[in-house]
Formats: structure tokens, sequence, C-alpha cells
């Protein structure tokens, strides 16, 4: 048996046939993914344009209710209050869009396209990442929103166009995190409701942290939940980039923590993914 | 010919229900072969564990000699695979899904479109390009997905139930596809279907499976010769002349039966044996009102080997659904 099997793979490798051992590389497959996957999602626009509104809408309410607060805020002093909020609106914007990412795979699956796409030599890391990196992108695209109308309202970040791209590349990976729970919900489930509650435990995650005011108010449980909040270190990061200038090891922090948040749902859903194909 | 598909011992569960079970049958390089058997009989469960996309609970199979389980990736880079539920995206257009499933078959993407563009002009569906896949009729849909499936000329095509569905003259066209990919091209299909007389003209070879086994292997040919059931059927003027006639053939037959004025002779090389016949009844001054040549279908062997008529339509047999 095995040496039959040897004979013939020689044979096909030895390039009996065309085209047989050639792969496209693994970043573009992901690319590729994540082009298809945002191309179809815009060609529903009403599945995306609510979550990049609604963003500008958390800045403006946020803003509009707490704009004074930095006048009698210790630890703001001097600071504009909406550098501090900004991020929250991010955070906020990640939130409301990371089911679009879970969505799709719920689509695909419904009508039959992630099977045929399974049947490809596509990596099992790409049908997962290009989903994940959509995700994303829409977030990145809420950023540049929220940044541009922070920058109306009289935002001025300390470290000036620089700090804003890297703000820019947090909410990319924190898109990539909170996608990666949404899609690894959908290939566990195949539901489309699963993957809306899914999107709602990220809800504690952004509010049990110093959202409101600066970590050092916070006291009793919120105050431990927080220290134990990954976005806790993500969102201080950013607000550095606003409010104070480049500080190494807060940014170093903010990096790690949402970082290993993207590597624990990445794996969640791979594992999934896996899951999936030994259920069918 | 070498085996190009071989399986053996397949077993697939799904908590206590055992879709499939202990299922061994060889494809040989170059040939169709059709999977037969009625609706829930395990056919569409044994391709999702040759195609990788469901693993089997116990067993092994190779595709084009590469193990399905650890080699998973080779297996699908030799094999095209058009599935019983189509697997499009009807928020895409036709030559999206062809250029990415191009290039997720290793082409960049100016081979991947040039292919995609190619195989439009082949299942007829280049003036839809611009259509939403959404759109398109339900023959249109199967033949976009027969594309995807040849994107990269494999050397194995699996097709699962490809007319399910289709009018006849659809049906049609795809039979002299599949007839095309295989004569010309020399690919080896795995064809299933529900249908006994698409196996018999489509297939080289056929299985049949019936509540998750084999039930019967062989050529459509071969299956019907076993039974032994051809006859020349002889209707006379009345009862008296089928006694007569009895007489007359019985020593030349395998068996007899009476149905009413009609006298079937059950014999082998049927067609060969009827100038003797009616030589014989003619001496003896029978009249002959008519006379036909019955050849076992294949729903005969389905009879023979599950003991029920076969019947492709669930509602005729509920218990089977």
């Amino acid at each position: 048996m095995t040496a039959m099997s040897n004979t013939r793979a020689l044979t096909v490798a030895a390039g009996a046939k065309t085209n047989r051992i050639k792969r496209m590389p693994l970043p573009l497959q992901i690319t590729t993914m994540a082009w298809r996957s945002l191309r179809v999602t815009f060609r529903t626009p009403a599945a995306v344009i609510p979550s990049l509104i609604i963003s500008v809408f958390f800045l403006a309410v946020y803003q509009a209710s707490l704009g004074n607060a930095s006048s009698f805020l210790p630890g703001l002093a001097g600071k504009s209050y909406i550098g501090f909020i900004l991020p929250v609106s991010i955070i906020s914007a990640a939130l409301s869009s990371s089911g679009v990412a879970g969505s799709s795979i719920v689509r695909d699956i419904e009508n039959g396209y992630f099977d045929k796409l399974s049947l490809t030599p596509i990596s099992r890391a790409a049908l997962v990442l290009g989903p994940m990196m959509a995700g994303a992108v829409i977030v990145v695209l809420q950023t540049l929103l929220v940044s541009t109308v922070g920058i109306l309202m009289g935002l001025r970040p300390e470290t000036g166009v620089a700090g804003l791209l890297v703000m820019i590349g947090y909410a990319l990976v924190l898109g990539m995190a909170f996608a990666g729970l949404t899609v690894g919900v959908a290939l566990r489930t195949g539901n489309a409701g699963a993957v809306q509650g899914a999107s709602f435990l990220f809800f504690p995650l952004s509010f049990l942290t110093a959202t409101f005011v600066p970590f050092d108010l916070l006291s009793g449980w919120i105050k431990v939940a927080a220290t134990y909040n990954p976005i806790t270190y993500v969102l201080d990061a950013m607000r550095g980039l606003m409010l104070t200038g480049w500080e190494a090891d807060v940014l170093l922090r903010g990096l790690t923590s949402c970082l290993a948040l993207a590597v624990f749902t990445y794996t969640f859903a791979i594992l999934s993914l896996r899951a999936r194909t030994r259920r069918k | 010919m070498s085996r190009e598909i071989v399986v053996e011992q397949l077993h697939k569960s799904y908590g206590d229900f055992t879709a499939v079970n202990g299922v061994s049958f060889d494809v040989k390089e170059g040939e169709i072969f059709g999977f037969l058997g009625p609706n829930g009989a395990g056919k569409s469960t044994v391709v999702k564990i040759l195609t990788t996309l469901a693993l089997p609970s116990s067993g092994k199979a190779t595709v084009g000699g590469y193990d399905i389980v650890s080699h998973a990736d080779d297996v699908r880079t030799i094999s095209g695979v058009a599935l019983q539920e189509i697997g499009l995206d009807p928020m895409m257009k036709s030559l999206e899904l062809l250029t990415i499933q191009a290039q997720m078959f290793g082409m960049n993407r100016k081979q991947a479109r040039e292919r995609g563009e190619e195989l439009l002009r082949l299942v007829k569906l280049s003036e839809f390009t611009d259509r939403l896949v959404g759109k398109y009729s339900g023959g249109m849909r199967r033949r976009l997905d027969l594309a995807l499936a040849l994107v990269h000329e494999p050397e194995i095509l699996f097709l699962d139930e490809p007319t399910t569905g289709l009018d006849p003259a659809s049906r049609r066209d795809i039979w002299a596809e599949v007839y095309r990919l295989n004569r010309e091209l020399g690919m080896t299909i795995f064809l299933t279907t529900q249908y006994l007389e698409e196996a018999d003209e489509l297939a080289d070879r056929i299985a049949i499976i019936d509540g998750g086994k084999i039930v019967a292997e062989g050529t459509p040919q071969s299956l019907k010769a076993s039974l032994g059931g051809e006859s020349i059927n002889v209707t006379l003027r009345d009862d008296a002349a089928v006694q007569q006639a009895k007489a007359q053939v019985g020593d030349m037959v395998e068996k007899m039966q009476v149905d009413r004025n009609t006298l079937r002779l059950y014999l082998p090389n049927a067609a060969n044996a009827v100038p003797a016949v009616v030589t014989r009844l003619q001496a003896a001054h029978l009249e002959l009102v008519s006379l036909t040549l019955t050849q076992p279908t294949l729903d005969d062997v389905f009879l023979q080997v599950t003991g029920q008529r076969y019947s492709a339509d669930p509602a005729a047999q509920p218990d089977m659904a």
C-alpha cells in the first residue's frame, strides 16, 4: 500500500501533470480572501454603513456629555478630553463591527461557498485569517473616520500624524482579535444568532476598564477587572499617543496585550475549523 | 490500469447513526465510475470523505495514491469537485469566483482570469459575467459549478448528483460534457446519482450503495446479465395455445412463466434465440399475437440485491427518507 502511494507521489511530483505543486503564497492567500470578503460585504452596504456611523455617534455623544470632564478629573488637567475618549470610540467601533467577519463566514457556510473553498488547497490558516483581516480593515476604516471627526472637533495628538498611524495599527490588531472570536463561533455553530451573541462578549471587555475616567480613579472590583483586562493596556497606549507622547513601555504593553488577544482568538478560530471538519 | 481511488472498510457515524457502514471499492484510472443509491443511502457522505470535506470514523482511502487524511492537500490538488449543494456565493460574479478558484490552485492573477474566461466560454456563460450569481437560473449555476471544478484540469472529477433537479435537456448537456471530459481528456470521473438510467447510460462501472453498504458492484451489463433475467415474451390467442407453446419450447429455456396469455421464456442470450423460438412455434401452427424481448434493468438488479424496488423519489418510500 505505502509502496504504491510513494510511486504515485513521485510521478506526480516529477511533473507528469502541469501546475501540480504550485501553491499561492500564504500572505497572498490571506489578502485574496480578505479582499473577496470585503468586496462581498460592501455589496450589502447596509451591513457595514451603520457600524461606521455608530463609531462617530459614540465619539459625538461622549464628547458632548463628558467633554468638560478634563477640567475637574484629576490626571486629565490641561489635557483634551477628546484625545482621552477617542480610543474608547475606536474600541466601541471595533466592538460594533466584530460580528461582520463571523457573519460573512455564516453566510459562506449557508450558501456552501465555504465548502467550495475548503476543497481547494488553500491553507486552513488563510480560511480563518482572510475574514479576520477583512474585519480588521473595517475597524481601520472606522478609526480613520473617527480620527478625522476628532481632528475636526479639535483633537491635536501629541505624537502628530505618526502617532495617529500607530494608533491605526493598534486598531488593526484589535480588529483582528475581535473578529477572531466571531469567526470561531461562526465555524463552531454556523449560526448567525450565536455570532451576534458572541460579539456581546466584548462589552465587558470594553467597559470593565478605564473607559470614562483615568485608571487611577478606579476602585474596588472594577479596578481588579481592569487590571486583568487586556483592553486597559491598549487604551493606555492609544491615549498615551494622543495625550502624552511616545512612551516605549506603555506602547509595548499595549501591543503585547492586543497581539496576545489576537493570537488567542485566532487559535480558537483554527481549533473551531478543525472541530468542524471532524464533525462533518 | 492503475487504481485511482481505493476505498477500504470505510465507516462513518454521526452519534448513533451509521451513514457509511464498511464500504470498500476501487475506481480505475480513466473510467467513469457510477455510485448509485437511493436518497439517504450514504452516497454524499462517501463523496465528502473522499474529497476531504469530512473525516472517516474508521477505514482508509486513497485518491490518486494519496491518503485522504494524511495527504488531504495533495488530494485536493488533483481533485475537482462539484457537490450536490452548489457552493456558490450569490453575491459574487462568475469571473470573480473562477479567478479566486484558479488562484488557489497556484495560478497568478492574469492566468487565473484567462482560465476563468476560457471556462466561461466552455460552459456558455460568457454573456453573464457581470451578473451576480444569485440571479442565475438553476441550470446556469450547475454549469458554473462544473466550470469551477475544472479550473485546474483535475485528474479526478467528483460529481455529486450533477443532474438532480435539472430538466431533461440540461441533463443531456451535462451527460455530454461528462463524456467529453472522460473520453477526450482522460479524466477519471466519480459520479453519484440516484437515477438508474443515468448510471446505466454514463458509467463504465457502478457500485450500488444501500443503507450505508455496497450491495452490488460491476459493469452495468454484467450486473444485469448476472440476474439471468433476459426473457422473450410471447403472447398467444388463449390458454390452450399457451400450454401447447410451453410443450414446444420447454427444452430451450431455463425457466418459464405464464402471465395470462403471455408466456415468458427466460434464457441467456435471449435476442439470438428469437428465430429458433419463432420457428418452433410456427411449426406447431401457433399464431403469435405479439413478441417482445425484455432485458433486466438496474432496477431489477436493485430489487434482487435489496429485496425492494428502487425508488429515487423519497415520497414514494417514506420509510427510506
